[in-house]
């Protein structure tokens, strides 16, 4: 043990470990570490790993909540742990588990696989009917048209909206709440032309109607994105496009105004 | 060496937080607000047989279990009634140019309007 922290006493952590190579199953491990009201809890988490056990694995970056890495279970609830103070848990202990809903690959450490591929199969980029020469300059949008979207655009795939969401936790194959947002995020902008590639995936069952309006993905979600309203709305946008697909049967569905 | 540990869901997981339990028990109003209507459709074909069925009907709806019952079914509208309005600028996000309309205001407008309806629906029968 080193003096490398001046702390205010010790809080508990119950960390759950899991070594493949070794476990049948994750079981937790107990460890004291110092406390220091000014500590979140991946601090105590490097604490851990810096000065008592350097084989635990769990994945950060940034220490600010922009990358999205550092996303675990905390007492139950999903949580950026770079964003959670050890003073929100007092007195302890803190229990601290892999995401919730992905299988572990190892400690802390999740297989984000899943969601890469449901990420990708939005087309979470601005599609384009028309592609207009570069010389002709720049898709231009009003600050009203980007407004729109802006909310949706603020994901930063943490994925602690999966952990929460019950239905994702019973129906694997859920395109979930990230996506459905970051779908919704380029269907609303103005610039892209993408909803009828787009839509086929996100209207299907396993789109949006399979979300049951729980919410909790948009009470977890870091930075105010709001997926459960994004679903809804692209609910609503899916019964209209359903309608309407009676008055013009051979109409492309949905296209931007 | 990968061996990914696969994810196990209890049945009870739904019990496990409060946020959950709310939505298993908005769900479950669902049921409670279909007896009612059920009850209130027996008492439309009671009126249709008449003045006798109609007062047995109202004997039997005041026994101490079917009050019980309305008791319950109303906290159950009730949960259903708030969380609904609660939804309302989660489905209809509302603009004004770049800005949103706050929810509030858009929860506060639902209240208003069914404090409206209700009273138009009370002066139409009470008065």
């Amino acid at each position: 043990m080193t003096n490398a922290v001046a702390a205010d006493g010790t809080i508990t952590l119950e960390v759950s470990r899991y070594r493949p190579e070794q476990d049948e199953r994750p079981t937790f491990q107990r460890h004291e570490v110092p406390y220091r009201q000014d500590w979140v809890v991946l601090d105590a988490l490097n604490y851990l790993k810096d000065y008592v056990d350097g084989t635990l694995s769990y994945r950060w970056s940034c220490r600010m909540g922009i990358c999205g890495s550092c996303g675990m279970m905390v007492n139950g609830v999903p949580k950026l742990t770079c964003a959670v103070f050890l003073r929100d848990y007092l007195p302890g202990p803190i229990r601290i588990e892999p995401l919730a809903n992905f299988p572990v690959e190892r400690d802390l450490v999740i297989v984000l696989d899943d969601f890469m591929e449901k990420l990708q199969a939005i087309k979470p980029w601005i599609i384009r009917d028309d592609e207009r020469p570069l010389e002709e300059g720049e898709y231009l949008q009003t600050p009203e048209q980007r407004a729109s979207f802006e909310q949706y655009s603020m994901c930063i795939n943490c994925m602690l909206c999966y952990s929460a969401c019950p239905v994702y936790q019973s129906e694997e194959t859920f395109v979930g709440p990230a996506a459905l947002a970051l779908a919704q995020r380029y269907n609303l902008d103005s610039r892209d032309q993408g909803n009828h590639e787009r839509n086929e995936l996100i209207w299907a069952d396993e789109g949006i109607w399979d979300c049951t309006f729980v919410g909790e993905c948009s009470t977890v979600c870091p930075k105010h994105v709001d997926p459960a309203g994004a679903i809804q709305q692209a609910k609503v946008e899916s019964t209209i496009g359903w309608f309407q697909s009676f008055v013009t049967p051979f109409g492309r569905k949905s296209a931007k105004e | 060496m990968a061996r990914p540990y696969p994810r196990t869901v209890s049945n009870t997981w739904w019990l496990k937080r409060w946020p959950y339990r709310i939505f298993m028990l908005r769900e479950l109003s669902a049921v409670f607000v279909a007896a009612y209507v059920v009850l209130l459709l027996v008492l439309v074909t009671k009126v249709h047989d008449g003045a006798a069925a109609f007062e047995d009907y109202l004997d039997f709806l005041q026994s101490p279990l079917l009050i019980a019952f309305h008791i319950v079914a109303l906290l159950f509208v009730i949960l259903h009634t708030v969380t609904w309005f609660q939804a309302v600028p989660k489905g209809l996000p509302l603009r004004r140019g770049e800005e949103r309309v706050p929810p509030a205001l858009m929860i506060g407008a639902s209240y208003v309007g069914w404090l409206a309806v209700s009273a138009v629906v009370a002066a139409v029968f009470l008065l």
